[in-house]
């Protein structure tokens, strides 16, 4: 286990997929795979060799152009993908916002939602209905709260989602991008929230498009290209680097 | 193994809300909602029972038990199969974004199935005074079949949602085996209408002796002999043991797939 302070630690982490050009996923492709000798699939690494550390109480920041891996290495960090080399060590309990609601389930009602994403990041029966108050309260959502969630709107998804992920109270979140929903109130509620998060020693690895957002609240940014880190420090110069490399390319595309 | 145990007990509040889930979007938008549980079985003994008793006179007396009282084992087990088949596959989305351990999916699948069992068994209870069947003690003894043939259809559950995320195809496939499989088990007919030199044939389907338990203790009140209760268990542990390996060899690459 990391010790000394470190939250998340990632050591030469590569995530290799294989991009299948024809799919073989019935009986006739792969009779049809066995027939031919040529291959179907070329392998690629989304995330190449990265190693970082964060420590506790730190709040990251994951910039890149799309497909750059942010996403692919938030899902190493929350365990959906298993390294195909490397190292990943997470010290305590996690909380994933990976998209708008995963996991739930838009026949049910909000507050049955809230209990069943309570037990898919692992928590008890019990540990969720003590804090669903709170968490009800904390979203704002009121009484649609026992109404089906495929009622809500995409900013009420939000509110929700990011309301059980903070009230489990997990000592690392990560964020990819949902905080882009939502009104500017909540928004804003949500930052006062990740700041007492941040207060309270928890560690918060944030993916974001808006560099305003990150600037601001980040005390640390990685930037990613090419499934690698090609730059790391404080948020400014980062942002800059980035900012920089990406008018130089619309510069050389003219 | 022992990683199936610890994961169910550790996961088990979700499980059980994953099968609640299921049953409550499967009944709902109906009237009768979680009622249709128990009515479905009902409807299907009433039409049962008017057929044999009435238009078709078969030499079984009180055909509709002999039947039911394997037809709802059978049904559970065929239904846990056309669930859990899908089970990996159509949680994709939630595969793609949680970390979360996969077996619960198929298990959920067997768990709701084995709720909609158990309220079918009360009509069944309800019809065999109303047909003045003698009620045996031996229905005491039904937690013996019914476990074995959860342990059973588990595996099984196992191997077949491990293939369909490989090949789609699997989920049809299934429903063939399915239909071929209820032939030839003695379901609708007993092993006793088979000719004695042909019995060991059918005695080589795993199931026959699980079916069998069932039969005994609610249609004639009997006990299953000692070698066919150690054969149901027997059958059913081989189930597990390969369905599971095999789920457990490629779950951390169905993310991949689904």
């Amino acid at each position: 286990m990391p010790s000394n302070g470190i939250a998340i630690r990632l050591e030469n982490v590569t995530q290799r997929f294989r991009v299948i050009h024809e799919r073989h996923d019935t009986v006739r492709g792969l009779f049809s795979k066995l027939f031919s000798q040529q291959s179907s699939y070329h392998d690629f690494d989304a995330v190449k060799n990265v190693s970082f550390e964060v420590p506790k109480g730190e709040m990251i920041g994951l910039i890149g152009r799309n497909g750059s891996g942010k996403s692919t290495l938030l899902k190493l960090i929350a365990g959906v993908y298993r390294p195909t080399t490397g190292k990943i060590q997470i010290t305590g309990s996690l909380a994933p916002l990976i998209e708008l609601g995963a996991g739930f389930h838009h026949e049910l009602t909000g507050r049955e939602n809230i209990l069943l994403n309570g037990l898919l990041m692992g928590y008890s029966k019990s540990e969720m209905l003590e804090r669903e108050q709170r968490i009800i309260d904390f979203s704002e959502i009121g009484d649609f709260i026992d109404t089906p969630v495929k009622q809500y709107s995409s900013g009420m998804y939000m509110r929700l989602a990011f309301s059980v992920a903070t009230e489990v109270d997990p000592d690392v979140l990560l964020i990819d991008e949902i905080l882009a929903v939502g009104d500017a109130g909540f928004q804003q509620k949500c930052f006062d929230r990740l700041r007492s998060f941040k207060r309270a020693g928890k560690t918060i690895v944030f993916v974001s498009h808006a560099m305003s957002q990150v600037e601001e609240h980040c005390d640390q940014v990685l930037l990613m290209d090419k499934g690698s880190i090609v730059a790391t420090g404080m948020p400014h110069e980062v942002i800059e680097t980035y900012q920089h490399s990406m008018a130089l390319e619309v510069v050389g595309a003219h | 193994m022992i990683e199936l145990v610890r994961d169910t007990y550790r996961y088990r509040e979700l499980i059980w809300a994953l099968a609640l889930k299921e049953l409550k979007i499967r009944y709902k938008r109906s009237v009768l909602g979680f009622m249709w549980a128990l009515l479905n079985p009902a409807l299907l003994m009433l039409v049962l029972t008017l057929v044999f008793s009435k238009i078709m006179r078969f030499a079984i007396p009180h055909y509709a038990i002999f039947l039911l009282c394997v037809l709802l084992p059978w049904t559970f087990f065929a239904q846990s199969l056309s669930y859990a088949v899908e089970s990996i596959v159509s949680n994709g989305d939630l595969i793609k974004k949680v970390s979360v351990p996969k077996l619960v999916f198929p298990m959920a699948a067997v768990v709701s199935n084995l709720i909609n069992l158990f309220l079918s068994l009360i009509p069944l209870a309800l019809l065999v005074p109303a047909m003045r069947h003698p009620f045996y003690w031996t229905w005491l003894y039904l937690p013996v079949p019914l476990l074995a043939l959860t342990i059973f259809t588990l595996g099984m559950t196992f191997f077949f949602a491990t293939a369909n995320v490989y090949y789609r195809d699997v989920s049809h496939i299934l429903q063939v085996v399915l239909s071929a499989w209820f032939y030839v088990t003695p379901i609708i007919y007993s092993l006793d209408f088979i000719p004695p030199n042909y019995q060991w044939i059918f005695k080589l389907n795993p199931i026959i002796y699980v079916i069998n338990g069932f039969r005994l203790s609610v249609y004639y009140g009997l006990l299953p002999k000692a070698p066919s209760i150690i054969a149901s268990f027997v059958c059913a542990f081989i189930s597990l043991f390969i369905g599971f390996a095999i789920f457990s060899k490629y779950q951390n690459d169905f993310v991949f797939y689904v």
